[in-house]
């Protein structure tokens, strides 16, 4: 915690954040109780704070509510700049300039979708070109194509635009914008997921994302399941790297790395497991790319599968030349059995449920990697499991400083984290790691953004949203996704999460700007023309500035 | 409500009687046709050329802003209103001035602070007034373009299905795949959790009738992404069912009384209807 920054904006258990409940406040039975084993001296000292007590608190709460009333979230439709998030911390000083925008657009004010599983890209030319994309189906057709949100202006504003090659809505999509030199919107590269009696997988092309062209298919096929898109800017010839559970592969060495260095033009599949699985591995499997050609990728390498645990390795690989050569992803090998793949972890439990057992979301399959841009020697990995006794779900990160040769033998601190999902990982231009993660807590989702310099011995924890975790029902699975995402943008952390999208101030503790028709006055949505539009999961976008490394305390 | 639809009954009605507006494709089946491809329909005046209507659209000679007069035909999730403006990419630019008052025929585009659509078909209004037809044709004429539009998606279902079977679910049981299949079946989270329904046949309105008095349908009980929207079955379950051969469980085959069969799927909505669509369909059946 950071002592400079208002409670209210953090996490942690203070009464200001969580209004003046004994339950949170556990100081305060504590300083009654001992009362009587004290000395007199003592006695009349407590009962000095306790006459004290009412007033301070009254003085909290006059302060909170003053905070409240100077930082009003944005309620315009179509608004655009940044938003403060509160005062200036002595260890970073300079506003927190969080910005956090619905993805709906106004048009489409009376839709009630589950827009949920976000992704975001960020174009590497001109970072104010960005795609995002969720469960949104085709608005006005189911024979038309899934679209995609997307944003010219860094994020502020928002269309939504049906190019990509699946016909009404993806069952799965990621996406990357290595380049754009050529094309000012363009270079979005996506692998998707056709929602089709037979999921077929398409790795697709836009050379412009803002046109109604339909993105160009340059690789399809089926039997594969989550593609995770992630791509190097190499000039007219991306580097992209496409992880996916690829059913097709021999031996259930399912877990896959779908290689490109033409642009997308033609792609190799490269097993990475190199082990013996339970027929298959986990379907998460993630690609870090740093600049200098170093890839990394972590999955799940499943031993054990009994239907609703998964008994499993955390795997990562690592490629040194792009993926580029001939047996490529064979450069860690863990030194128990001497094959590829560092074995960061052995025999996780995880439990797998493909219906509502983390609130309404399922879990099964969570797990991110990310890699230090300018020294690919750190990477971070984080994933989910049972965690401990009572736990449903629980996050984990750990770190390799040696290219991923040893790892943290323990998590690090602060990141065993109960209940939680959707974790996602990104480290700055200044080795500022970004975690990103979906906590259920108390009957509500809270999305946290927290940020560290020092393997999270230190961290700044940023509350983005705490909404009704029992609201809306779902319509289907998953519920807030399989995923969220989030990446760095020079001294931005940008990124993308689902929530419920009741417009009320205090679920957006930073602020927040809707695009589509909503009254914060009186919490409600309506469609534009005055009607009332019931409560749906949303995709929110949110940028929040890299704090410097000078700003942590030492 | 029912002055949109009074205005499209008049313009569609009134089209069909008069086949000689611009842009449109010819006669009654064109014009259901091009009602039923149209996702938004509204009559307009054309305010600028060349232009849009709001940021992200991206502009182009083809692209004219269009003030709504009257909105005919939207998804309820769109916000378009008389009074807004919409972009409009235009098949023929040279047709259109400014202040030209036309009846747009068009499919979703861009969706932001406005909408942009692409026009499919345009009818000029007669005299630069209102569309011509007016409220008097009344509901029915819409109905009927509408039924039109309906009866040919159940149509089209019924020549996809390999069987139509009026019948009565009497079993549900989760079905796990053979182990001769297994090798096929992987899990993920969009796997589809099979269920087998027994379903006892009343009567077949299409295809061979099935040997014995029952027979196999599969359909995914998960609520995943992709399959939540697929009916799902529960006993003593009764309706029509569009069926076709099971191409994708992993087995084609199933064991019903000891024999076995060939197994049916049943997956898209509307694969299923209730009986009082009975004698709807059993009329589509007939041309």
């Amino acid at each position: 915690m950071y002592a400079g920054f208002p409670a209210y904006y953090f996490s942690s258990e203070m009464c200001v954040a969580c209004g003046i409940r004994p339950a949170c406040c556990p100081a305060l039975p504590k300083i009654q109780s001992r009362l009587p084993g004290e000395t007199i001296a003592v006695k009349a000292l407590a009962a000095f704070w306790m006459r004290l007590l009412p007033f301070t608190l009254l003085v909290m709460i006059a302060g909170i509510l003053l905070i409240e009333r100077k930082t009003p979230p944005k309620t315009r439709i179509g608004g655009d700049g940044l938003q403060s998030a509160g005062t200036l911390s002595p260890v970073y000083a300079s506003p927190i300039q969080v910005k956090l925008v619905d993805l709906i657009p106004a048009s489409l004010s009376g839709e009630t979708n589950q827009d949920s599983e976000p992704f975001l890209a960020v174009q590497a030319a001109n970072p104010q070109v960005m795609v995002a994309s969720a469960f949104t189906p085709n608005p006005v057709s189911s024979s038309s194509n899934a679209p995609v949100y997307v944003s010219q202006d860094g994020g502020n504003s928002w269309v939504l635009n049906a190019i990509t090659p699946v016909p009404r809505m993806t069952c799965d999509i990621t996406h990357a914008m290595p380049t754009g030199e050529n094309h000012p919107r363009g270079d979005l590269h996506a692998g998707t997921l056709a929602c089709a009696a037979s999921i077929t997988l398409d790795e697709s092309e836009s050379n412009d994302v803002s046109s109604g062209a339909i993105m160009n298919v340059q690789s399809t096929r089926s039997n594969v399941d989550q593609p995770f898109v992630r791509a190097l800017a190499i000039s007219n010839s991306d580097h992209i790297y496409v992880g996916v559970n690829d059913f097709n592969q021999p031996n259930g060495h399912t877990a896959t790395v779908d290689v490109s260095v033409d642009g997308g033009v033609s792609y190799k599949s490269f097993s990475i497991e190199a082990r013996n699985t339970a027929g298959q591995d986990g379907p998460s499997v993630r690609p870090a790319v740093a600049p200098d050609n170093t890839v990394y990728a972590a999955f799940f390498g499943w031993r054990k599968f009994n239907g609703t645990t998964a008994t499993s390795d955390v795997v990562v690989v690592r490629d040194d030349a792009g993926g580029t050569g001939p047996n490529p992803f064979q450069a860690l090998r863990d030194p128990s059995d001497k094959l590829p793949g560092r074995l960061v972890v052995k025999g996780a439990s995880i439990p797998w449920s493909n219906a509502p057992t983390l609130g309404q979301e399922r879990i099964g399959s969570t797990l991110s990697i990310a890699v230090d841009p300018n020294n690919s020697s750190t990477v971070y990995v984080g994933w989910a499991d049972h965690g401990r006794k009572g736990d449903i779900y629980a996050l984990h990160v750990r770190r390799s400083t040696d290219r991923g040769l040893t790892w943290s033998k323990a998590d690090l601190p602060r990141t065993t984290i109960s209940n939680a999902t959707n974790i996602a990982l990104a480290v700055a231009n200044n080795g500022v790691v970004g975690l990103l993660y979906q906590q259920l807590s108390a009957g509500r989702w809270v999305t946290h953004v927290v940020q560290s310099h020092d393997g999270f011995a230190t961290a700044q924890d940023l509350i983005l949203a705490s909404v009704p975790a029992d609201t809306p029902v779902q319509q289907f699975l998953p519920y807030l996704g399989d995923y969220d995402y989030l990446l760095s943008v020079g001294n931005e952390f940008r990124g993308v999460f689902c929530a419920n999208n009741s417009p009320e101030l205090a679920n957006f503790p930073q602020g927040v700007t809707y695009q589509r028709a909503a009254d914060f006055s009186t919490k409600t949505l309506t469609d534009g023309s005055g009607n009332r539009v019931a409560v749906s999961i949303d995709p929110f976008y949110f940028s929040v500035p890299v704090i410097p490394r000078s700003a942590f305390a030492p | 409500m029912s002055s949109s639809l009074n205005f499209l009954a008049g313009i569609l009605s009134t089209a069909l009687l008069a086949p000689t507006v611009a842009g449109l494709p010819q006669g009654q089946n064109n014009q259901a046709a091009l009602a039923k491809q149209s996702s938004i329909i509204f009559s307009g005046t054309v305010s600028q050329l060349g232009a849009v209507s709001f940021v992200g659209v991206p502009q182009s000679p083809q692209t004219i802003v269009v003030r709504v007069d009257s909105v005919l035909k939207k998804p309820s999730a769109v916000s378009l209103k008389e009074g807004d403006n919409i972009t409009v990419e235009v098949q023929d630019p040279s047709a259109f001035q400014q202040g030209a008052q036309a009846t747009f025929y068009a499919e979703g585009w861009i969706f932001g602070s406005g909408v942009a659509v692409k026009e499919l078909g345009h009818e000029f209004n007669a005299g630069g007034g209102a569309p011509a037809g007016g409220a008097g044709t009344g509901e029915a004429a819409l109905g009927q373009i509408q039924k039109q539009i309906s009866d040919q998606d159940l149509q089209n279902r019924i020549a996809s299905s390999d069987l139509v079977v009026i019948g009565r679910i009497t079993d549900v049981h989760r079905w796990t795949i053979p182990k001769s299949a297994a090798a096929r079946y992987h899990i993920s989270e969009h796997s589809a959790d099979w269920h087998e329904a027994a379903l006892q046949i009343k009567s077949i309105l299409k295809g061979t009738r099935p040997k014995g008095n029952k027979m196999a349908v599969r359909f995914p009980l998960s609520r995943d992404v992709a399959w939540f929207n697929s009916p799902k079955f529960q006993k003593q379950q009764q309706g029509i069912f569009f069926l076709k051969r099971d191409q994708v469980s992993g087995d084609p085959t199933a064991t019903l009384g000891g024999d076995q069969v060939y197994a049916y799927t049943c997956l898209k909505p509307g694969d299923w209807l209730p009986l009082s669509d009975e004698v709807r369909v059993r009329s589509l059946l007939k041309k």
